[in-house]
């Protein structure tokens, strides 16, 4: 699972936005605003990674439990996954 | 070609309708600079330009071809960026009203307007630029200035920016940067070009960060203008 070319993440306004660039730009002219941890799924998922990787580098990044932590990134996934914006 | 000054730029264009001519004859230059860039609106811009905007005339499509020229010039030479906003001049100073189409931005600056007489004047109701030169903010009159056609061909620091938005009472306070950004982002005018989109996103950054920051809960009552008047001029705010 990779985020799709095109897509990009910049800290801006001590937010962390997405925007669509290039090519993309025509299909997606809207602005995703992500959560810290979030942005920190995105930044691995950028480099392609599955679902396990995303929970492990959670886990060693956050104090949480793993249970939690499987919850939300099954959350975020879906939630890009509909928005098309993962391959 | 005529010249033009828009924003602080001199530049040639050879406007094809009587209307793009009209539209501009307010910015028209007579001085010595030379030209930083000389444009014609083929028809394939205008073609681009119609790209859902079907009802539009013509000579409007023509001159919003030029001001996607001009939009690039500025954010490529200028940090200069276009911002759908209303931006009023009082005791010159620029407070920039933003917030999606249909809220009430015009008719709450057109309160304010009416309050202010003569200390007010529109620098735009609907689309100024704004430049970042020697280390503040500008606001500057274009052309396109929204549909009751307000605006003067100025240039004034800006003072405040204000978000807005509907509620039953008026109050206004300081807002966060991270509060601004998507109603800011949504109502500029951005590229499909990665390096212009990094300097508009750094060049917005810059301004909230260094401009006043404001978000207004407005009626559509006059009192809505004493609230947003007292708010950013006099600074009667709700800290957060």
């Amino acid at each position: 699972m990779k985020i799709k070319e095109g897509y990009i993440l910049r800290k801006v306004a001590d937010s962390n936005v997405v925007v669509a660039v290039g090519a993309r730009a025509k299909e997606f002219n809207g602005i995703i605003n992500l959560s810290e941890s979030s942005a920190f799924i995105w930044k691995i998922l950028e480099k392609g990674a599955e679902k396990e990787d995303l929970v492990e580098a959670l886990l060693k990044e956050y104090k949480a439990d793993r249970e939690v932590v499987e919850q939300d990134v099954e959350r975020f996934i879906n939630k890009i996954k509909e928005a098309g914006l993962v391959e | 070609m005529a010249k033009y000054k828009i924003a602080g730029v001199v530049f040639e264009f050879n406007a094809k309708t009587k209307g793009a001519h009209k539209m501009l004859d307010e910015y028209k230059y007579l001085g010595d600079k030379p030209a930083c860039f000389s444009f014609s609106a083929t028809e394939k811009d205008i073609a681009n330009e119609r790209e859902g905007l079907t009802e539009l005339p013509s000579w409007y499509l023509e001159s919003l071809a030029l001001f996607r020229k001009l939009c690039e010039y500025v954010i490529d030479n200028c940090n200069g960026i276009i911002f759908h906003a209303s931006a009023i001049a009082i005791d010159d100073k620029a407070y920039l009203f933003t917030a999606p189409s249909g809220t009430g931005k015009s008719t709450h600056v057109a309160m304010l307007r009416e309050k202010l007489k003569n200390r007010a004047f529109m620098i735009n109701d609907d689309k100024p630029i704004v430049r970042y030169e020697n280390g503040a903010f500008y606001a500057y009159g274009t052309p396109w200035n929204g549909k009751h056609h307000l605006s003067t061909n100025s240039r004034v620091k800006i003072e405040g920016i204000c978000k807005l938005y509907r509620a039953d009472s008026n109050v206004i306070r300081k807002a966060e940067k991270k509060e601004m950004i998507i109603t800011v982002l949504n109502q500029t005018l951005r590229f499909s070009d990665e390096t212009r989109t990094d300097k508009l996103l750094s060049l917005i950054d810059k301004m909230l960060s260094e401009v006043k920051i404001y978000a207004l809960g407005c009626n559509m009552e006059t009192e809505a203008a004493n609230v947003s008047y007292n708010g950013m001029v006099k600074g009667e705010v709700y800290e957060n």
